[in-house]
């Protein structure tokens, strides 16, 4: 480095010298006032820089970690709501599931992984009938003994109690729900005894059975006996429902499946998301802009802003599906109808804040059109706060959705969103083994909130030219 | 100044009364079985009774005549299906001052948590308040509002001890109700302090403050925050003046005899008086918090101006 310097220092002390001493070679001075011809690359050098704003701004948004995760989150979310349909082994959004052979509905089901309920050994005898080609219902009950009938225990447990019961014999559960009638030294047996509920015989101290109802079990590993008596061939799966697709969000109190109707309301408010944002954001900062800019135009669309925002969204919404057939489209209409408001707003409040800064008083002065202000030194000045803004009003939307179903004036249960699953949830959040009706609607609608606020607000952040070095 | 702003309420007035016609005539176009609790069950005579009786026969250029001509005498009306012959005053007057009060509780909070967590997210950017605020923020935006209170009315109540409806008298059940409708305000205003707080620090007259040596304190209060706060400003007298309007979702949690979900439950009802009634207030009340947040806007930075200025268009 001090070398450098050196050389530099020495080079320069020999040009002052030489020009001192009048060394230089002569100048000619009419070479100095020639006038130079264009050279494009020469152009090039001072005009030209690879600077891009939009390149730059990517650049900045892909060095946050967290907002490119949460980008990638949103895109897979996005992806699997719409191919899931076209997945293998999925059930109807609007498909009521019944159980086969009460014909009841499956309600409240649980969220599990597997219809599978237990599996059983080759050769486990069972009781069974055939519900179709591929399937079996089967259980180990044997008969189902009336309350306050006799029974003879032969041999006691803790657990399990072997009985006679008329020319039967099996086993019966010995727990507070099936309560006994026993003597003082139950272990004595054989001896006479009770129950005030109704008992279930069990062929074996097994349960076999889904709390009291048959399961299910494929046809090809059912050997069938007589009387309805069958045999298991080879391990042998026993299921809950004669399917092997689970429920895998559980069920809801008509029992359709939960799993499909979060992934059909999630496409469902989305798509409304997407597209009430769209409008939102496109008829929000053209009408904020002029309002916001043009001072002659202030006083109109004040009074137009007025007149609109204090029309009350019910009114609107009622008439429009009043009128128009209800569905995601009127809601669309109703929803894009009222919600740009708030964005123009927004918009002509920042535009009111920058219009007469200096740099906007000089583009006047030098006769810039006020279209070329608004486009130039206007709308780019608020690309960070209307990025954020516009982040947010796609979940915005979703959240009147959800607002809107709970006043009533929502979508129909028929076309599932994630506004009226959650308005359903909400109704049971008393009980807290239904809470998981809440709990998945809630959480995808979560995870594309907080997807969307954080996306936003990175963008917002490396909008601002400032930030990208 | 005062020019401009006489012409603004001048103006407002005949918005009020366009506002009010055209949800006057949107309100005659209701379908009539809602007028009705039991449609199907009467016959043609009683019907037109009925909407004779409501006063939906005469054309509406008569109607409207005498809505007006009623409102001039300060006569709101009497509701006609919430609470019939109940006059509407008289059940605004009830209802709005609790809300409003709750409102104004919760607001002040909102304000006093949500600046000062907005202003040191700011200032430690990716520090400890900046990640706490964040985390805070995500949760109130991501979990519906609908959701979160039923939780913090279930947990809140259990723990503090106290029943889940509101009473007027005992003012500990005013806390959770006040509390939770903090609690989105809070984060919105926590997210765009600091926005705008981190817009302006970046620029470049921060830069000359910070580079002439004075405190960083004094740059946050003097230049920043006072900037910042600008856009904001603008929302405040509205929000002031809507608390009157109650919150829909905390009222029916709560049970709280307020403003909130009046104005649905009316449409939906069809009390037309009450309708149009409760419109005009609330429309009066937009217009002017639009109105003050503009002159508020103007006060707190004199660069701002609505009148017509040399040279601007």
């Amino acid at each position: 480095m001090k070398g450098l310097f050196d050389a530099k220092k020495r080079g320069l002390e020999a040009s002052v010298t030489a020009a001192v001493k009048g060394d230089l070679p002569p100048v000619n001075e009419d070479e100095l006032f020639v006038v130079a011809d264009y050279d494009a690359a020469a152009a090039e050098k001072t005009g030209y820089s690879n600077y891009s704003y939009w390149r730059s701004t990517l650049n900045a948004f892909l060095h946050n970690r967290a907002a490119v995760t949460m980008l990638i989150v949103l895109a897979l979310l996005l992806s699997f709501t719409i191919i899931q349909p076209f997945l293998p082994g999925q059930y109807g959004a609007n498909t009521i599931n019944n159980n086969p052979i009460t014909g009841i509905q499956l309600q409240n089901q649980s969220p599990s992984l597997t219809t599978v309920y237990a599996t059983v050994p080759d050769g486990t005898q069972l009781i069974g009938q055939r519900l179709d080609e591929n399937w079996y219902a089967v259980s180990n009950v044997l008969t189902t003994i009336k309350a306050r009938e006799k029974i003879t225990v032969v041999e006691y447990g803790e657990t399990w109690c072997r009985i006679e019961y008329g020319v039967l014999t099996g086993y019966v559960k010995n727990n507070f729900q099936t309560k006994l009638k026993l003597p003082d030294d139950p272990t004595a047996t054989p001896y006479e005894s009770r129950s005030s509920f109704p008992l279930a015989l069990y062929q074996e101290p097994e349960d076999y059975t889904n709390a009291g109802e048959a399961l299910y079990a494929r046809a090809e590993s059912i050997a069938e006996g007589e009387n309805g008596a069958v045999t298991t061939l080879g391990e042998t799966q026993l299921r809950t429902i004669p399917s092997d697709k689970a429920f895998l969000f559980g069920t809801n109190n008509i029992g359709q499946d939960l799993w499909a109707r979060v992934w059909s309301g999630t496409r469902t408010s989305l798509w409304i998301g997407f597209v009430v944002g769209l409008f939102e954001a496109l008829i929000g900062i053209m009408i904020g802009i002029i309002w916001g800019y043009v001072r002659a135009l202030d006083r109109i669309i004040t009074e137009i802003y007025n007149v609109l925002d204090n029309i009350p969204n019910t009114i609107i919404l009622i008439l429009i599906s009043y009128i128009m057939r209800p569905g995601i489209g009127t809601l669309i209409f109703a929803m894009s109808l009222t919600r740009w408001l708030g964005m123009a707003r927004f918009i002509r409040n920042q535009i009111v804040i920058i219009r007469d800064r200096d740099y906007n008083l000089a583009s006047r002065c030098l006769g810039t059109s006020t279209g070329r202000i608004m486009m130039r030194n206007l709308l780019p000045y608020l690309v960070s706060v209307i990025m954020l803004r516009m982040a947010l009003a796609i979940p915005g939307a979703i959240g009147s959705e959800v607002f809107i179903t709970y006043i009533g004036l929502g979508l129909s249960v028929d076309t599932p969103s994630l506004g009226n699953l959650i308005n359903e949830g909400r109704k049971l959040i008393t009980s807290a083994s239904l809470r998981y009706q809440l709990i998945f609607p809630a959480i995808v609608l979560s995870i594309i909130t907080i997807s969307f606020y954080i996306i936003g607000n990175a963008f917002a952040d490396a909008a601002d030219p400032k930030n990208h070095l | 100044m005062v020019k401009y702003v006489l012409k603004r309420l001048a103006s407002s007035v005949v918005t009020l009364a366009i506002v009010i016609t055209i949800v006057f005539v949107l309100l005659r176009q209701m379908p009539i079985e809602g007028y009705f609790d039991n449609f199907e069950k009467l016959n043609e005579a009683q019907i037109n009774a009925k909407l004779a009786n409501l006063g939906l026969t005469q054309p509406i250029p008569v109607q409207l005549k005498n809505f007006f001509a009623n409102l001039l005498r300060g006569d709101l009306g009497t509701s006609s299906r919430y609470s019939a012959g109940t006059s509407i005053a008289s059940i605004i007057a009830q209802k709005a001052p609790l809300s409003a009060c709750m409102g104004l509780m919760s607001m002040a909070i909102s304000l006093a948590m949500g600046i000062p967590l907005g202003a040191a997210m700011a200032r430690s950017k990716s520090g400890f308040w900046d990640k706490f605020g964040t985390v805070f923020i995500v949760f109130i935006n991501a979990v519906p509002a609908a959701v979160y209170y039923i939780f913090i009315q279930m947990y809140g109540t259990s723990w503090m001890g106290i029943s889940m409806l509101f009473d007027r008298n005992n003012y500990v059940t005013w806390i959770l109700p006040v509390f939770s409708m903090s609690l989105g305000s809070t984060a919105s205003y926590a997210m765009w302090i600091r926005r705008y707080m981190l817009d302006e620090m970046n620029k470049d007259y921060v830069r000359l403050a910070r580079a002439k040596g004075v405190s960083s304190q004094q740059i946050m209060m003097r230049h920043v925050f006072r900037n910042a706060f600008v856009p904001m400003i603008q929302y405040i007298p509205a929000s002031i003046l809507y608390t009157i309007s109650g919150s829909i979702y905390i009222e029916s949690l709560y049970s709280v005899p307020g403003m909130g979900g009046l104005l649905v439950d009316v449409i939906g009802r069809q009390d037309n008086p009450m309708v149009q009634a409760l419109v005009m207030i609330y429309s009066a009340i937009g217009i002017i918090g639009l109105l003050l947040g503009d002159l508020l806007m103007g006060v707190t930075d004199p660069r701002i101006s609505f009148v017509k200025k040399e040279g601007a268009r």
